[in-house]
């Protein structure tokens, strides 16, 4: 209804003035009180240390700098001391580089296997300043380099949390082919929506066990039909005790509890696309593949865009299901950043620096909504924008 | 010029597309229903291995290949998560605090939904735009300043944590019945204003009672997700006797580790209850989710 901004002047004007106050009222201290201040909380306490028990100490941008201390090493090939020649790793020797030749290519009498030699490089611990902790190294052009964080565990645990962000364009493409295939004329629509919407809304604490148990190396589902549909060796893996295997377990979990919301959202968008638009391209001839790439998904992107943000902002809180599948290992394997924070402020009591963590992860939520928003700009098509 | 070459092409041609599409249609029905059953076959099946496992007996579950239809099927595992462990405990914890939050933040946010869709006062617009970027505001950022807050009023171990945040309103569902009660027609309360009710009247008897379909779906939107919720509950509950039905399934887990069909028939009371609301009110809970967009 159309209301004009103008303050209301007159004593009836006051009167509604006053019941309306007083209907937000209390919405309005619940935003200051569990929303702004907290917010404004949070920002100070990491200039702090706190661990509850003894006040705040001011510390300035010492958790900043442990937070973001990242730096770069090479890491060099060790060299003997005496000969000053490369030395090489071969099997489990470790060789002169003049030696290879003797070792590479036979077969090691203890393990059984043919020996290949590779560079023996300086530990990470001898090039990376003090303070510092290993997080990845990457060859780049011939030489290691090794990038050494002061906070490992949280810079390996955004590493984990962005990889498992894999399963939102999984899911979304899964969602918009079902979501498509439900906008034909079927039969039992109703029921597809229940069935594929209902694993979204059940508890994930129950879910978790359920998946516990499918992914249970010997007597699991998952495992069981692996092995049946012939995949012998890939039918004995150890799912969540794995560190190449975990975080494609996760992300196959995420992907079935998460799909049928955004199959729904798609099918709404779907839904509101124009019927001129199919009109008019099936007189032009377009076949099902034309309709869908020239009309259906350029009509969805807001659709896609709108799913694409959601995802991604829970995606970066990302922590129940690691947390109580895995507890974020095998080592630091699936431990994502909210993990990380949760342990910080609520296991070891330092809320100040698991405040500061808590902003930095909160400032990236920020940035890539800002960054697809400007993005969007460029690929999202709104009706009566014109579809060129 | 395209088009008028089509205007022009020989009624055969066009008989013949006519045939193309029919076929591509059924084609595309038949591959649609291959499509979703297979989805739904796997979408279904972590539920029916959920229920099959808890029917069956302990060592039932340690053989290959494994039994779908457990034989014989067996309650055991049921009549012993609810009598022999603290699950029912939870249930009934998760139980009173699932409605009193859901019922207090219905009442809260359509009284503010309904000053902000139908009543004029300053500033209106912008402190509606302020509720409304709270829920923006990432979770993480403002989880440990709660914690102290609540630390502070010596709540911790209490369900206070849980429950009394939620008495305040809350931004979406504002959001959802101030979009409904805007949608309403304005002789409603013109009528009541005439007939000298106050504003608390006009929402309570006049406008509550025409919102049943955007209560319907606040309710199923609130209990399901505080049913569900597992960091309000892991941050704040220490003693058993407090936790809810998530705790104490994760608490199960690792008592009795390796007992699947008990722990499979402590997941299925769990999920249950959100089934049956689900069910029973499917038909809000879809239209919201689609009209919104937003997940609950």
């Amino acid at each position: 209804m159309a209301v004009s901004s103008q303050p209301p002047r007159s004593r009836l004007g006051r009167y509604e003035a006053f019941w309306g106050y007083l209907f937000i009222a209390a919405p309005l201290l619940g935003f200051i009180i569990f929303a702004a201040g907290p917010l404004v909380a949070s920002l100070v306490l990491s200039f702090t240390d706190y661990d509850i028990l003894t006040p705040p100490r001011w510390v300035g941008t010492q958790n900043w700098q442990e937070i973001l201390g990242l730096t770069v090493v090479t890491l060099p090939q060790q060299v003997d001391d005496e000969s000053g020649e490369f030395l090489f790793r071969c099997g489990r020797e470790t060789v002169l580089q003049s030696e290879i030749a003797d070792y590479e290519g036979r077969v090691d009498e203890r393990t059984r296997q043919v020996m290949t030699c590779a560079p023996l490089l300086v530990r990470a611990t001898d090039v990376l300043p003090d303070g510092y902790a290993p997080w990845f190294d990457v060859e780049l052009s011939g030489t290691r380099y090794l990038v050494g964080a002061r906070d490992a565990i949280l810079w390996e645990g955004l590493f984990n949390t962005v990889f498992l962000l894999l399963a939102i364009p999984i899911s979304l493409a899964l969602a918009l082919i079902l979501a498509l295939a439900l906008n034909q004329q079927i039969a039992g629509k109703n029921l597809f929506r229940v069935v594929y919407y209902l694993p979204t809304i059940l508890p994930l604490a129950a879910i978790a066990l359920v998946w516990l148990w499918i992914y249970n190396p010997d007597f699991g589902l998952l495992n069981y039909l692996l092995r049946e549909a012939g995949f012998t060796s890939l039918g004995r893996t150890n799912w969540l005790q794995d560190r190449e295997a975990v975080k494609p377990a996760l992300i196959l979990m995420g992907v079935w509890s998460g799909l049928g919301y955004q199959m729904l959202i798609y099918l709404a968008g779907i839904q509101g696309v124009p019927r001129q638009l199919y009109e008019a391209a099936e007189i032009d001839g377009a076949g099902w593949w034309a309709k869908f790439w020239n009309v259906t998904w350029p009509a969805l992107t807001p659709t896609t865009f709108f799913l694409l943000i959601t995802s991604m902002i829970a995606g970066f809180q990302n922590f129940l299901q690691p947390y109580i599948m895995t507890s974020g290992g095998p080592g630091n394997a699936s431990r994502t950043v909210v993990m990380t924070i949760y342990d910080n402020a609520f296991r070891d009591l330092q809320m100040g620096y698991a405040s500061a963590q808590a902003w930095m992860l909160g400032t990236i939520i920020i940035a890539i909504t800002v960054v697809n928003f400007l993005l969007a700009r460029r690929w999202v098509f709104y009706e009566g924008e014109g579809l060129s | 010029m395209e088009n008028v070459s089509r205007i022009e092409a020989p009624p055969v041609a066009q008989v013949r597309q006519h045939r193309f599409h029919r076929r591509e249609q059924i084609v595309g029905r038949v591959l649609a229903y291959v499509i979703l059953i297979l989805g739904a076959f796997a979408m279904l099946l972590p539920l029916f291995w959920m229920l099959s496992t808890s029917l069956k007996p302990e060592r039932g579950v340690f053989t290959m290949p494994p039994q779908w239809i457990p034989d014989p099927i067996i309650l055991d595992n049921y009549t012993e998560v609810w009598q022999r462990t603290d699950l029912a405990r939870g249930f009934f914890n998760s139980t009173f605090i699932a409605l009193t939050t859901t019922i207090g933040e219905i009442l809260v946010s359509t009284l503010a939904g309904f000053a902000f869709a139908r009543m004029l006062f300053p500033g209106r617009k912008y402190f509606f735009g302020l509720l409304l970027v709270t829920m923006m505001i990432p979770g993480v950022v403002t989880m440990i300043p709660a914690f102290i807050l609540f630390r502070l009023l010596g709540w911790i171990d209490t369900w206070l944590p849980l429950i009394v945040p939620l008495l305040f309103g809350t931004a979406f569902a504002i959001f959802l019945s101030r979009q409904y009660f805007s949608s309403l027609p304005r002789e409603l309360e013109d009528a009541a204003k005439v007939d000298g009710c106050n504003y608390w009247q006009i929402y309570w008897y006049i406008f509550m009672p025409n919102a049943k379909p955007i209560i319907a779906t606040l309710f199923v939107l609130g209990v399901i997700a505080r049913w569900n919720d597992f960091l309000g509950p892991l941050i704040y509950l220490r003693s058993v006797e407090n936790f809810t039905i998530p705790l104490m399934l994760i608490r199960l887990n690792s008592v009795y580790a390796l007992r699947w069909p008990l722990l499979m028939a402590g997941s299925v009371i769990a999920v249950v209850p959100v089934i049956v609301v689900f069910i029973l009110l499917q038909r809000y809970f879809v239209e919201s989710v689609a009209i919104t967009g937003i997940k609950g």
